[in-house]
């Protein structure tokens, strides 16, 4: 008890808040800025992180994290561009509803949303870490093959046109991300010998390419008299900009349903917020009154996929805290900047070093609330950012995708795929093939295939399939749940294929 | 007329200057900044290592040193950029073991590790035992191998990566003994200790230990390198058990094949300051490290032996790739 109130003193210090403030702040402008994600900055603060106290250093890098899954949302509701990965499924609803001119109730749904998410799941960490972290912990191979399934179920409902431009773009992002060594033999696959093309296409150049380049080269057929427009216009109705009440309460069972599903997914190392996000888009639609309207600015739509991608975000401390297995990128820089500061993440942590824990969870809670506060500053200013003529903002929009592309990883070969990515989205967009469900296959397939081979492997060196599936619970449990989802799904588009039909 | 000669005149002075300073300046490395490349991402232990090095030596030579991430090609890109920068003691480069010693056998990289790299120093080397669970019924190594034995095909375990270190000695192991296991590739040692503590794999080998360790989440009951590190002092090692391909994991510094006597002599002396200091010291311990230099001389016969014995074991035991 001692250690908690000694803890949350210490969060509550003028260093600590300070580096909440700055954390949040950096974490925001670098989340809105495509190619640029807040993993970056704080992996190279991680050496100097040594020079900080633990309960300054690490809430900062937290609130970075946070901040920037809010402030990545931002590009994807104006510019269809996501800030980081994290913010693909946003753009499904959040962009459609921007382009109807209420870009500041989409941005402000983000914000609600956000920071439930971030509540939730950080009030999970410090309630049940080691609860939640034993269960997640039977979740293998085969286990993650049945969450990707539940992932891929969003691509169906995802799809309004064509269905069969829809498979054949999300097989077309499987393909690419075939790309690269193979994950069972280690030989390469499709690299034509490239060592660039060795480690796969990144997901930043193909992200940016796909979203945000193709789009520009789609403003540059414009008639060039419209170019002095502007690229998104704001209503001046005051309910247009902002989320009132009512809706706030009408959003409650998809955010706390979000919410849980980001909070699951997180404390499974290796599937990231970006899974979650989908997941989460897909049961919001499936439970939701009228489906229909997703797709075409749904508040829901929205508020899902954001409420499950930050809800990931303290959940992957979970199996930190627990084992001292990160669940991803943001908390394996974590883990360093707790090694550096000499704790080692697992249970004898809260042994030997409770305060700066404590301290860490308090600051994580408070975060939120900073993150809210300086989100609801972020938005006019993001307002006024897209509020430039197209012929300034879509140049400006190319110099800052390049740089991004070029900085993750340093070289000018991301550059020119993401511009050959570019090309590729603009023909596919005029010829209505959905790019975004080729960015989901290309997210998607990596972990599918490797799932479902490493199963494999494990069948051939057990007794057998049935041996194997009784041996494991959780597996019995999710295939039950993948049934019955299956089931309802195939019912309910006969159902609505009557209805449409009776018309 | 005159004009021109005057031009060519001063042209030849400035030449003449110019190459009078490029001696004045060979006197006294390093005279401009200094870029060491590291193969891998910002903020993993090649990357805090480097970069803690780096702080000190700025100090030490009075120069300013960048550091880089060049990352992709299983850390082949960056070492290859090293091996093709100009040998003038300017571009240096963060090695391990991996895309030295293991990556060559299996890809075409982008260098020869025998001859295109100085190595100026090694720093760290880390353990990387053999893991069960905390509760697991194999007490030791030979537990295991009686189970392999036993259970042709059963033994299911996993490495940080494949075709690293860890994987290949322990298939070679395994081969020397004549069993058959079940390997499951996985990507990173998050995945491995997940799937070791979650009951799908029943062992791991590993070089990130020391959290789960500790917690007695598991247990290690060898290490595949040929001399005992400290925390790891009642664990055997592959060499002692007989097993013929025995890696050490290591960390180090390089340069281009052809570096000048003064560049490495002044790196042998700032190195041997800097792991002697008490603040690098304190680093390794954080990050899990074992202190272990070794001075050009020794470092660059270590890494010739290493690249020879892991070539002739691979092809005399036909280790499945």
């Amino acid at each position: 008890m001692e250690a908690i109130l000694e803890g949350i003193s210490l969060s509550l210090s003028a260093s600590a808040l300070t580096g909440i403030m700055v954390g949040i702040i950096l974490g925001q402008l670098l989340g809105s800025i495509p190619g640029l994600t807040a993993a970056m900055a704080v992996a190279l603060l991680v050496p100097f992180s040594f020079y900080f106290d633990p309960w300054v250093g690490i809430p900062m890098m937290l609130a970075m994290f946070k901040g920037s899954l809010f402030g990545s949302s931002m590009p994807a509701i104006l510019l269809r561009t996501p800030g980081t990965p994290a913010a693909a499924a946003t753009v499904i609803d959040g962009n459609p509803l921007a382009k109807s001119g209420k870009g500041g109730k989409a941005m402000h749904t983000v914000l609600y949303a956000s920071v439930f998410g971030d509540a939730f799941s950080d009030i999970c960490l410090i309630l049940g870490a080691g609860m939640l972290a034993s269960i997640a912990i039977r979740f293998g191979p085969s286990e993650y093959v049945v969450l990707i399934l539940f992932a891929l179920m969003s691509l169906v409902s995802l799809n309004h046109g064509s269905s069969w431009k829809g498979i054949i773009s999300i097989l077309l992002g499987m393909l690419i991300s075939c790309i690269g060594l193979d994950p069972i033999t280690g030989t390469e696959r499709l690299t034509f010998g490239n060592l660039e093309l060795f480690e796969g296409i990144g997901l930043i150049p193909m992200l940016i390419g796909f979203l945000a380049i193709s789009e520009v080269f789609s403003q540059l057929e414009q008639p060039i008299r419209n170019l002095g427009e502007k690229a998104i216009t704001f209503s001046k109705r005051r309910e247009d900009n902002r989320l009132s009440g009512t809706e706030r309460r009408a959003l409650l069972p998809t955010l706390l349903r979000s919410s849980a599903i980001g909070t699951v997914t997180g404390a499974l190392p290796g599937l990231g917020s970006t899974v979650a996000a989908f997941i989460a888009y897909n049961e919001a639609r499936r439970t939701a009154k009228n489906p229909k309207e997703f797709g075409h600015g749904s508040l829901h739509g929205i508020a899902a996929p954001e409420a499950a991608n930050n809800a990931v975000s303290g959940a992957n401390l979970i199996p930190l805290l627990a084992f001292g297995i990160p669940g991803d990128v943001a908390a394996a820089l974590i883990l360093g900047a707790l090694l550096i500061q000499g704790i080692v993440p697992g249970p004898l942590a809260f042994r030997d070093n409770p305060v700066p824990i404590y301290a860490i969870f308090s600051a994580m809670l408070l975060a939120n609330i900073v993150n809210y506060v300086i989100g609801l500053g972020f938005i006019p200013l993001a307002k006024k950012m897209v509020s430039v003529p197209k012929r300034l903002l879509f140049p400006a929009v190319l110099v800052f995708a390049s740089a991004g592309a070029y900085a993750m990883r340093g070289s000018l070969f991301d550059v020119q795929l993401m511009f050959g990515f570019g090309v590729m989205g603009w023909l596919m967009s005029k010829f209505q093939f959905p790019t975004v469900l080729l960015v989901i296959g290309f997210i998607l397939a990596p972990i599918l295939e490797r799932s479902a081979r490493q199963t494999l492997i494990i069948v051939s060196a057990s007794d057998g399939w049935f041996a194997f599936v009784t041996s494991r619970p959780v597996l019995m449990i999710l295939l039950a749940i993948l049934a019955i989802l299956t089931v309802i799904i195939i019912r309910q588009r006969m159902v609505m294929s009557r209805y449409v039909s009776a018309q | 007329m005159k004009f021109i000669r005057t031009v060519f005149h001063a042209l030849i002075i400035l030449t003449v200057v110019l190459a009078l300073v490029e001696v004045a300046t060979a006197g006294n490395y390093p005279s401009k900044p200094i870029t060491i490349v590291v193969p891998y991402a910002p903020g993993g232990g090649g990357d805090a290592f480097t970069r803690a090095i780096a702080l000190q030596a700025q100090e030490i030579l009075g120069a300013k040193i960048f550091v880089e991430n060049r990352m992709g090609g299983g850390a082949t890109i960056g070492v290859g950029t090293v091996a093709r920068a100009r040998a003038d003691g300017y571009t240096l480069g963060f090695v391990s073991s991996s895309p030295v010693v293991a990556a060559p056998n299996f890809f075409n990289v982008p260098y020869d590790p025998a001859k295109d790299l100085t190595y100026l120093s090694r720093f760290i080397i880390s353990a990387a035992p053999v893991l069960v669970r905390g509760d697991s019924k194999f007490q030791s190594f030979r537990d295991l191998i009686v189970y392999a034995k036993a259970n042709p095909g059963k033994l299911l375990w996993s490495t940080a990566g494949i075709n690293g270190a860890p994987h290949i000695a322990t298939e070679a192991a395994f081969t020397q003994e004549g069993i058959k296991s079940a390997f499951l590739p996985m990507q990173g040692s998050t995945e491995v200790l997940a799937a070791l503590l979650g009951g799908t794999i029943a062992m791991g080998v590993m070089s990130d230990y020391a959290g789960p360790l500790a917690a007695g989440d598991v247990r290690a009951l060898a290490d595949i390198g040929s001399e005992r590190v400290p925390d790891l002092a009642e664990i055997p090692t592959y060499r002692e058990m007989g097993y013929a391909l025995t890696p050490t994991i290591f960390f180090g510094l390089a340069g281009p094949a052809g570096l000048p006597a003064e560049v490495i002599s002044t790196w042998d002396h700032t190195m041997r300051t800097i792991t002697a200091s008490a603040a690098f010291i304190e680093v390794a311990k954080r990050l899990n490290g074992n202190v272990a230099y070794l001075d050009h001389k020794a470092f660059q016969a270590m890494v010739l032996d290493e690249i020879g014995t892991m070539r002739e074991t691979l092809q005399s035991l036909e280790v499945p790739k």
